[in-house]
This record gives structure tokens, C-alpha cells and sequence, in this order.
């Protein structure tokens, strides 16, 4: 076969120019891949991510987006106060594309960094920060509490339940309004017991006193008690199994924690809202502004599993139901502690 | 009323507990000369390592086993740095506090992955509650068949070591060879050693004594009270035992006491919260919490009766003087 | 040579020693949990010193530090154990609060002034009521300042959860005040001349400290105050002997260390939050003891000790950062074996060390024994 000199060069020019291609394409490839390489973050707050409760939920939720996407994320657990700021600008300088910002407490510190970072987006959980780059996700917790206060009416047999908050402050009077209007929805004679573990931040991490509350409780008639104070809850929740009582779990599913003896748990799905985080800013669908999840959204709930199917009768269930499909439909209205700092009933 | 009075007094023995175990353990060490507010540090660390060897052995002797040696561990540290070393005995209990503290969750998170919590004990890895003879059958008895079923039966076998370890350690105090020469330690070390008894021995030998006490408040905390170890589980009442102790005057049966009243007021600071008082009308939580802290001062202040330390009390003993 | 150098080598020789061991042992910790303690170490001091931020942080710690290991030293020279810094820095940092919110309309010049008064003056009510106590009535100052500390922090969740709080809110705080009662920090400082660097909370207290530390030297050195105060320190019987009123001296220590832990709050609530709220003077009141310690009392040695405490609590955070299995409670335990080692066993190598450093320096004259 013959080939022409010149056309085995221009075939050489050819390949290389065939090779260039490829190198420029890879390369870009590989800048784009930088660009889009997705960098998410979360900065927990004082409690830590394994707090049983609140930052664990938030926790549950990131672990589940990274397993499923194989994405990694950066997370800092806060110990001084000065950290919250700190972190968060330090997420947002090394390019996070998302920062979540777990607990009311952040506000102040996200407030400023945010502006800061006009460029990064941001998501707190429990508080509203209105800044265009924020996203501000609340739970109607009294919604949530007002179906497992229904429950604990239906189910208590001396119309005597209790409630055990962790620190004392507005939104946890939320859970404890709500909680207060679903027991008295169903008998309006009940008595609840309300108690509030303490007015620091160690409220939420003292299972003793939790535990010794909820004792005094059922020392008092109540068969029934809901926790609804982090890790203290684990106290209350040991106390009714070690009385042979009831209680009632709090933001994730607690039943499996002691077995038979709770009677439900009120979800908050702090661990779905803290994965859709992570999950639309990935497909870029995030969007900034506040959102507001009830038992419309399934943002709040309550939890039936093999641990306590045997605790809640039939009726109960089908009850309860229709109880959370009116609340959605809104003929019947839970009242918010927080829109006017009190509650219409005790 | 006499019911709640009874369900109050309940809560406090059982709030005390780990109150009066390390108050004990106080009294032995300060009786010797020897500062310990390192009885919160023992405490942590007997409550985690309690909880973990429960959980591995599922076994709440075991357990106790377990708290007891790091609580001499713990005192043994104590000893080597201020008795041995002749170290600052104050800088020795800080730094025993704060390294239990970080030691605690750092295995914790390690071993568990839980956040420094330990995995949930069953009931027969816990110290359970103890149904007296004919606590049921006396009922029946007015007032004193109540106080018998709430007060004194129904609580797990660490309440009654506990309650039994206060005249044990009166006994020991006061009345043997060994609290003879703990005494004379902690008033006058010079007398002793002049006398040809070790002061530094001595001294041990309390802190010994110590460490056991101090681990076991910590396992009534994580395998008695409750049944897992969470993250600074012991929240200052190795303090609060320390204030106890000082409060009896280093005494036992006044240490006692004042751990009663401690717990008291932790107990009705549970009910009080939020109900009114006849004139006083609602009292801050705050107040009653505050109650064990200013009693002490206003004790050693001499205001109330007069709390005298120990003489001898925070320094090393040094043998060879110029 | 004289004895006093061989002395200085001495100390600095026996700090060394222990503050490795420490480390050493810190490592051996890391190494068990998996990680490589040389990049632990690397990022600790990178996250310490590598860049502004970093720096910044630091040198906030170090503030906080200096107040109260100074506390920590004044009080310690009067042979007084003050174990109560926590609280009066807690204290301090109300009055500060209280001047900022009340007097939020003045300009900034009137409430400075005013504010570094109130904290020293409510941090030394706090530290001055144990002082009496243990002057006139022979409390030990140990117990009642560990008591002081925890009345003070029921005090001011009190405070805070029913006085100052502002209503509507979650957490126990008051209202930011006005901008008139920012202490400047050390960015908007260089902003000024046209350097921009990472916000950071470190602020004008930091001079203030060095300030205060210069003053410590003096004071107890160079004034016959400070010299009474030593000689009932060193010797309470020869000093009653030599007419100076014990008494005296002892209630004005505590005060003294009670207003140097007050200004804590200078720097955390002007110079920071510029807010009241719980637990901002948490941990630092304790470690300030050992930062005294470590420094041997001396205002330039509590200098170096605050620093070295900066990096490990900023170096820790940046640590717990950049790795998974070191979360930030290893920071506490590295913290606890710096003061076992460096505090509570100083005297471990001491008779070694000693001995090396008198072979060293060939001399006969023994090395006075200290503390």
C-alpha cells in the first residue's frame, strides 16, 4: 500500500490535534468536576451530634444524604461560644455550598456571617434568619404534641398525664401547649402535670433529674408522661419503664429505647428536613426564605412501629388519624405558644 | 400531704445517695490532711466505667468492681502527685476533674461511637430496687407500716450500703487504731511521724479508702439510678458533697445530714416549680438551688455553729525540716 | 552565675520537661485512637498561627487567660488559693453588661471607662467577700470560693431568666447594646488604616491585659504594698511581727484577683457578644489557675502560659475540625494532662532536674527548694 508523504502528516496533525482535543476536554472535565464538586457543611450546636435527640436528628438526616450520594460533608461541633461564628465563616470561606446551622442559638452568629457571604447559602433549623442567602426551617411541634397528647388521653386510665420539658423556654412551651390542648381535646377533665427540667442549657442533658421528675410524676397518678428535653428525655423514659408506666418519646422515634413501655414518640423530622437540605441545593432546586413544617408536610408526627403496636389499640390509631386529618384540614386549630406567649389551656 | 410528704422524703434518700458516698469518701481524705475536690472526677469516672463493665460483662457487681478501681486509680493519682511528689494538692484535684471529664467521653466516643453515652443497660446489669420483708403485709400498720413500704424498703442494695457506710465510718474515725492515726495525720503530721507512724502511709491508706467511696457514687449514678453513663453524668455533685462534708463539720453522721439536706432541697425544688407558696407566693428555682451553697459559707463563716478544717489540712508533709 | 540564673534555668528546665511529658502522653492518646499525632501537632499549630484567623482566635483565648491566671497569681502571692476566678469573671462580666445597657447613649469614651470600673468592681466584691471571710472569720478561702462560684452562676441564670432577658427570645440573654459600647476589635482596627483581615473577637482587651500584667509586676515587686503582701505570704507571723495588718492584706488580694478576673467580661461581653449571657466566662476562671502555675506566678510567665493555652484551645478546635475521630473533647483531655503534669506533678523530675542543672552550672550553693 502507498501513502502519501503528506497525508501521514496530515494525519500526525490530525492525531495531535485529536490528542489536544482530548487533553482540553479532560480538562475541563476535571475544572468542571471542581466547580460542581458539591460542598456541603453542617456546624451542630452545644449539645453535640449525638444528643439523642435534636443535633442526632439533624445528624441521622446528613448520614443519609452521604450514604446515598457518597458526597462527603464538613461538620463542626460548637463548644465555646465564639465558635459559632467562627465556624460558620471558616464553611463559608473554604467554599461550602450549603452551611446548616442546627439550633436557635446560631441566629445571631448566622445572622452576621451570612450577610458576610452574600454568595453562600445557609439553612438554620428552629429560628428564622431573614437574609436572601437563608433558609429558615421551624416544625409546628404543637401540632405533633397535640396528637400525642390526644393519645395519651385515650390511653391513660387515671386522666392523669404529665409532661417533662427540658429547658425552659418558648418553644418548649409550644410542645407543652400543644401537648395540653390534644390530652384536654379528648377529656377535658384531665389533669397534666408540667414540669420543666431547668432554665440553662444542662436542662437538656440530665437524665437524672428528668428521671426523678418523671417519678414524682407518677408517684402523683399520672400513668402517662411525654419528655420533651433532649437527652434528659432518656431519664424519663427509664423511669416509667423501671415504674412500670408509660411515656412518650420526642423528636426521633424513641420506642425501641425501652420497649413496651413508650407508649409513642412525637417525630420532629429535623433528619428529613437536614437531608432535603443537602439534597436540593445538590440539584440546585434549595430555595431561601422560610418554611414551616406541620403534619401537612409530614415535618411533624407521630411514630407506630413493632415496639409499641401493642400499646396503641385499633381505635386509637384510626382516632388519632382523623384527628391529624382535621388538624391538616384545619377544622380543628392547635393553638401556637408562641404567636402570643401564652397557652389557653393548663 | 402526708403522702407527699412520704414520696419527698423517698426522693431524698434516694438523691442522696451518691451524695453521702462521696462525702464519706471526702471525710477519710480530709481527715488526713489531704484537700480532695477531686471527688467529682471519681465520681465521673466511676460512673462511666461502671456502666461500661456492666454493659460488657452484664454484671452490675462487676460493675461496681469496675468504678471502685478507678476510683483508687483516681485517688492513687491524687496521692503520688500531692503525698508523694509533694505537688499542689488543689492543682491535683483540678487536674483530676477536668481529665476525667475529657477522658470519659473521648473512650466513650471511641468505644460506642454514642457520643460519650454507653449502650443501654438491661435489668440484670443494674442495681434493681429491693422489696423488704413484709413491706407489702405492714402496710396495713398506721403511719409506720407507710414509712417502712415508701421510706425504708424498695430501694436498690448501693442505697443501703450507702446509709451503712456512714456509721461504718464513724466507727472507723473515731473509734479504731487506723481513724486515731488518720486524725492525728490530718491535726498534727509531725506528732505522728515523730511517733514513728508514716504519715505519707497514712495518708494513702485514706486515699485508698477514698477512691473506693468515690467510684462507687459514681456507679449508683450510671448502673443504679439510671442504667447508661451519659457525658458529665456527675453535673457538680461531687462538689455538693464536698460542701456536704464541710458543712458536717468532717463529720460523718453531720455529713450525712447535710447530704439529706442537699437532696431535700433538690427534691422539693422538683415540686415547688411553679406552685405558689402561701405569703412567699412563687419561689425562683434558683433560690432553693442556691440554698447548699450559701449554708456552706454562712457555716464556715461561722455565723451558724463554727466548721473547723483539719489543721494539717492541704499541706504536704515534708520531712526533712532545716 | 549566680543562683538566681541557675535558679531561672531551673524552672524553665522543669516546665519544659513536664509540659512534653504531657504532650507526649496527649500523643500516645491521639496515636490510640487512631490518628497521627504529628499532624496533630502540625495542625494545631497551623490552626493556631497559619493564618490571621487563626491568630485572631488565638490571641482572644490568651486574653481571657491572662486575666485570670493573673487572678490566679495575685491572690497566690498572699499564699491565698483562689479558686473562684470562674465566678468572679461571671460577676465582672454583669457589671459590664449593666454599664453597656444602661448607658448605651454616651459615647464610647464615657462607657469604657465606666465599664472596666464596674467589672473590676464587681469582680472584687466577689473575690473581696471570701477574702474578708477567711480574714475575719477563718473560712477557708478554698471551699468559699468554689461556693462563691457556684452561687454566682445561679445568680445570674436567675438574672438572666427573670430580670434581663429579652422578652420573646429562646435563650436566657439580654438585648444587644448600642455600638457606643463595642470595644473596637482588632479587625475594624486594621480596617481603619486600610489592612483587611479575618473578623475575628479579638479586640483592644488584649492590650489592656498586658497592661494589667505590667501592673501585676510592678505592684507586687516594686510597691510596698506588694511587699507586704508577700511577707504575709511567705511568713503570716513574721509579718504580724513586723506591724503589717494581715488582714488587710489578705481581704485586698482577693479583691485585687477578683477585679483581674472581672475584666474577663471587658473581653467577652464588650469586646465579643456584646450581650449578657450564661457561661461565657466557662472554663476559663479554672484554667486560669494553671496558666499561673505553669508561670510560676510571675506575670511574664502567666504571659506565655495564656498563650500557650490560646493554642491549645484554638489549635483544638481547628484539630477537632480537620479530623473525624478527634472530636473536641479530646481538647479537655489534653488540657487535664497539661495540668497534671505541668501543675499537680511539677515536682516529679524535680530532684534530676536539679541536680543536672547544679552539674551544669558547677556550683556548690544549694538551690533554695520553691513552692
Amino acid at each position: 500500500m502507498n501513502i502519501h508523504p503528506e497525508s501521514l502528516i496530515v494525519q500526525e496533525i490530525f492525531m495531535k490535534k485529536i490528542v489536544l482535543a482530548f487533553i482540553t476536554v479532560a480538562v475541563m472535565c476535571f475544572g468542571l468536576s471542581q466547580a460542581m464538586a458539591f460542598k456541603p457543611a453542617v456546624v451542630f450546636d452545644m449539645g453535640g451530634k449525638f444528643d439523642k435527640s435534636f443535633n442526632e436528628g439533624i445528624w441521622n438526616g446528613t448520614e443519609k444524604f452521604r450514604k446515598e450520594t457518597g458526597i462527603k460533608y464538613r461538620e463542626f461541633e460548637v463548644q465555646q461560644e465564639a465558635q459559632r461564628e467562627q465556624f460558620l465563616r471558616k464553611l463559608a470561606q473554604r467554599g461550602s455550598d450549603i452551611v446548616i446551622a442546627v439550633g436557635f442559638a446560631q441566629a445571631p452568629a448566622l445572622q452576621k456571617v451570612a450577610s458576610e457571604f452574600p454568595n453562600t447559602k445557609f439553612s438554620i433549623i428552629d429560628m428564622v434568619v431573614d437574609l436572601p442567602n437563608v433558609q429558615s426551617i421551624v416544625f409546628k411541634e404543637q401540632e405533633g404534641s397535640f396528637l400525642v397528647g390526644a393519645l395519651a388521653a385515650m390511653k391513660s386510665e387515671t386522666g392523669k398525664v404529665g409532661f417533662v420539658g427540658g429547658m425552659d423556654i418558648p418553644l418548649i412551651r409550644r410542645f407543652a401547649c400543644g401537648y395540653v390542648q390534644g390530652v384536654k381535646h379528648i377529656n377535658p377533665g384531665a389533669t397534666v402535670f408540667q414540669k420543666m427540667t431547668g432554665t440553662t442549657p444542662a436542662a437538656w442533658n440530665d437524665p437524672a433529674r428528668g428521671g426523678e421528675l418523671a417519678k414524682s410524676m407518677y408517684d402523683d397518678g399520672a400513668d402517662i408522661v411525654y419528655a420533651a428535653a433532649g437527652g434528659t428525655g432518656l431519664g424519663v423514659l427509664q423511669a416509667a419503664a423501671d415504674n412500670n408506666k408509660l411515656s412518650i418519646g420526642v423528636d426521633s422515634n424513641q420506642n425501641h429505647i425501652q420497649p413496651g413501655s413508650v407508649l409513642t414518640s412525637m417525630l420532629k423530622r429535623v433528619d428529613v428536613a437536614s437531608y432535603e437540605v443537602f439534597k436540593t441545593a445538590n440539584e440546585g432546586t434549595w430555595k431561601s426564605g422560610i418554611k414551616v413544617l406541620g403534619l401537612a408536610e409530614d415535618g411533624v408526627g407521630w411514630s407506630l412501629d413493632q415496639h409499641n403496636v401493642g400499646l396503641v389499640e385499633k381505635d386509637m390509631i384510626m382516632r388519632v388519624e382523623m384527628i391529624r386529618g382535621d388538624i391538616i384540614s384545619g377544622k380543628i386549630k392547635v393553638h401556637d405558644y408562641m404567636s402570643n406567649n401564652s397557652c389557653p389551656v393548663q | 400531704m402526708w403522702s407527699d410528704l412520704l414520696l419527698i422524703l423517698d426522693a431524698t434518700l434516694r438523691m442522696a445517695v451518691p451524695l453521702v458516698l462521696a462525702a464519706m469518701g471526702g471525710v477519710f481524705a480530709e481527715r488526713s490532711g489531704v484537700i480532695d475536690f477531686g471527688l467529682e472526677g471519681k465520681m465521673l469516672g466511676g460512673a462511666f466505667v461502671a456502666a461500661t463493665v456492666a454493659h460488657l460483662t452484664q454484671s452490675a457487681w462487676m460493675g461496681l468492681l469496675g468504678a471502685i478501681i478507678i476510683g483508687i486509680t483516681f485517688s492513687m493519682m491524687h496521692a503520688f502527685a500531692s503525698v508523694t511528689k509533694q505537688g499542689n494538692q488543689v492543682v491535683s484535684c483540678v487536674a483530676i476533674n477536668i481529665f476525667a471529664m475529657g477522658l470519659t467521653t473521648v473512650l466513650g466516643q471511641a468505644w460506642f461511637q454514642r457520643g460519650g453515652k454507653t449502650p443501654q443497660l438491661p435489668p440484670e446489669a443494674r442495681f434493681t430496687t429491693i422489696e423488704l420483708p413484709f413491706a407489702e403485709e405492714l402496710r396495713v400498720v398506721p403511719v409506720l407500716g407507710d414509712i417502712y413500704y415508701e421510706l425504708i424498703s424498695g430501694h436498690n442494695i448501693l442505697v443501703y450500703i450507702a446509709y451503712i457506710m456512714v456509721p461504718l465510718t464513724a466507727w472507723i474515725v473515731f473509734r479504731s487504731r487506723f481513724g486515731l492515726r488518720l486524725r492525728a495525720t490530718g491535726e498534727n503530721p509531725l506528732a505522728v511521724d515523730t511517733a514513728g507512724i508514716s504519715v505519707n502511709a497514712t495518708r494513702y491508706k485514706a486515699l485508698i479508702i477514698n477512691g473506693i467511696l468515690g467510684g462507687m457514687s459514681g456507679a449508683y449514678l450510671s448502673t443504679a439510678q439510671l442504667a447508661f453513663f451519659v457525658k458529665d453524668m456527675s453535673a457538680g455533685k461531687g462538689y455538693l458533697a464536698l460542701a456536704a462534708m464541710i458543712f458536717g463539720k468532717w463529720r460523718p453522721f453531720q455529713a450525712m445530714l447535710a447530704c439529706l439536706l442537699f437532696a431535700f432541697a433538690e427534691a422539693i425544688q422538683s415540686r415547688l416549680q411553679g406552685v405558689p407558696l402561701p405569703i412567699v407566693g412563687v419561689v425562683p428555682v434558683q433560690l432553693i438551688q442556691s440554698i447548699p451553697y450559701i449554708l456552706t459559707v454562712v457555716l464556715l463563716a461561722g455565723f451558724v455553729g463554727k466548721a473547723v478544717a483539719p489543721k494539717a489540712i492541704g499541706e504536704p508533709f515534708i520531712k526533712e525540716h532545716k | 552565675m549566680n543562683e538566681k540564673t541557675e535558679n531561672l534555668v531551673l524552672v524553665v528546665l522543669i516546665t519544659t520537661v513536664n509540659l512534653l511529658l504531657a504532650f507526649i502522653i496527649s500523643g500516645l492518646v491521639i496515636w490510640s485512637v487512631g490518628e497521627d499525632p504529628w499532624f496533630a501537632l502540625k495542625t494545631m499549630l497551623y490552626g493556631a498561627f497559619g493564618y490571621d484567623e487563626g491568630i485572631g482566635y488565638t490571641l482572644y483565648y490568651t486574653t481571657n487567660f491572662i486575666f485570670t491566671g493573673l487572678a490566679f497569681a495575685v491572690a497566690f502571692h498572699c499564699r491565698l488559693f483562689n479558686i473562684g476566678a470562674e465566678g468572679q469573671a461571671y460577676i465582672g462580666g454583669l457589671g459590664v453588661g449593666l454599664v453597656c445597657l444602661w448607658l448605651e447613649e454616651l459615647p464610647f469614651v464615657v462607657i469604657l471607662p465606666a465599664a472596666i470600673m464596674a467589672s473590676a468592681l464587681f469582680g472584687a466584691i466577689w473575690g473581696a467577700i471570701p477574702g474578708y471571710l477567711q480574714a475575719k472569720r477563718g473560712s477557708h478561702v478554698v471551699i468559699t470560693t468554689i461556693m462563691f462560684n457556684f452561687i454566682a452562676s445561679v445568680l445570674m441564670v436567675y438574672l438572666l431568666v427573670n430580670v434581663l432577658i429579652k422578652p420573646g427570645q429562646m435563650s436566657p440573654e439580654t438585648r444587644e447594646f448600642g455600638e457606643n459600647g463595642w470595644l473596637p476589635q482588632m479587625h475594624e482596627l486594621f480596617s481603619w488604616i486600610g489592612i483587611q483581615i479575618t473578623p475575628t473577637p479579638l479586640n483592644l482587651s488584649l492590650f489592656w491585659a498586658f497592661i494589667c500584667a505590667f501592673f501585676v509586676w510592678r505592684y507586687i515587686w516594686h510597691t510596698r504594698w506588694g511587699y507586704e503582701m508577700r511577707t504575709v505570704g511567705a511568713n503570716e507571723s513574721a509579718a504580724v511581727y513586723a506591724g503589717i495588718n494581715v488582714d488587710r492584706n489578705i481581704i485586698i488580694a482577693m479583691a485585687l484577683g477578683g477585679a483581674l478576673a472581672g475584666f474577663v467580661g471587658i473581653n467577652e461581653i464588650m469586646g465579643f457578644n456584646h450581650r449578657i449571657l450564661l457561661n461565657f466566662q466557662f472554663g476559663y476562671g479554672f484554667t486560669g489557675i494553671v496558666v499561673s502555675l505553669i508561670g510560676r506566678n510571675h506575670p511574664f510567665g502567666i504571659l506565655l502560659a495564656s498563650l500557650l493555652f490560646g493554642i491549645l484551645y484554638q489549635g483544638g478546635a481547628e484539630l477537632a475540625f480537620e479530623t473525624q475521630t478527634i472530636d473536641r473533647h479530646m481538647v479537655v483531655l489534653i488540657q487535664g494532662l497539661v495540668i497534671l503534669f505541668a501543675g499537680a506533678l511539677e515536682n516529679l523530675f524535680r530532684p534530676q532536674l536539679q541536680a543536672l542543672v547544679r552539674s551544669l552550672f558547677k556550683t556548690s550553693t544549694p538551690v533554695a527548694a520553691s513552692g
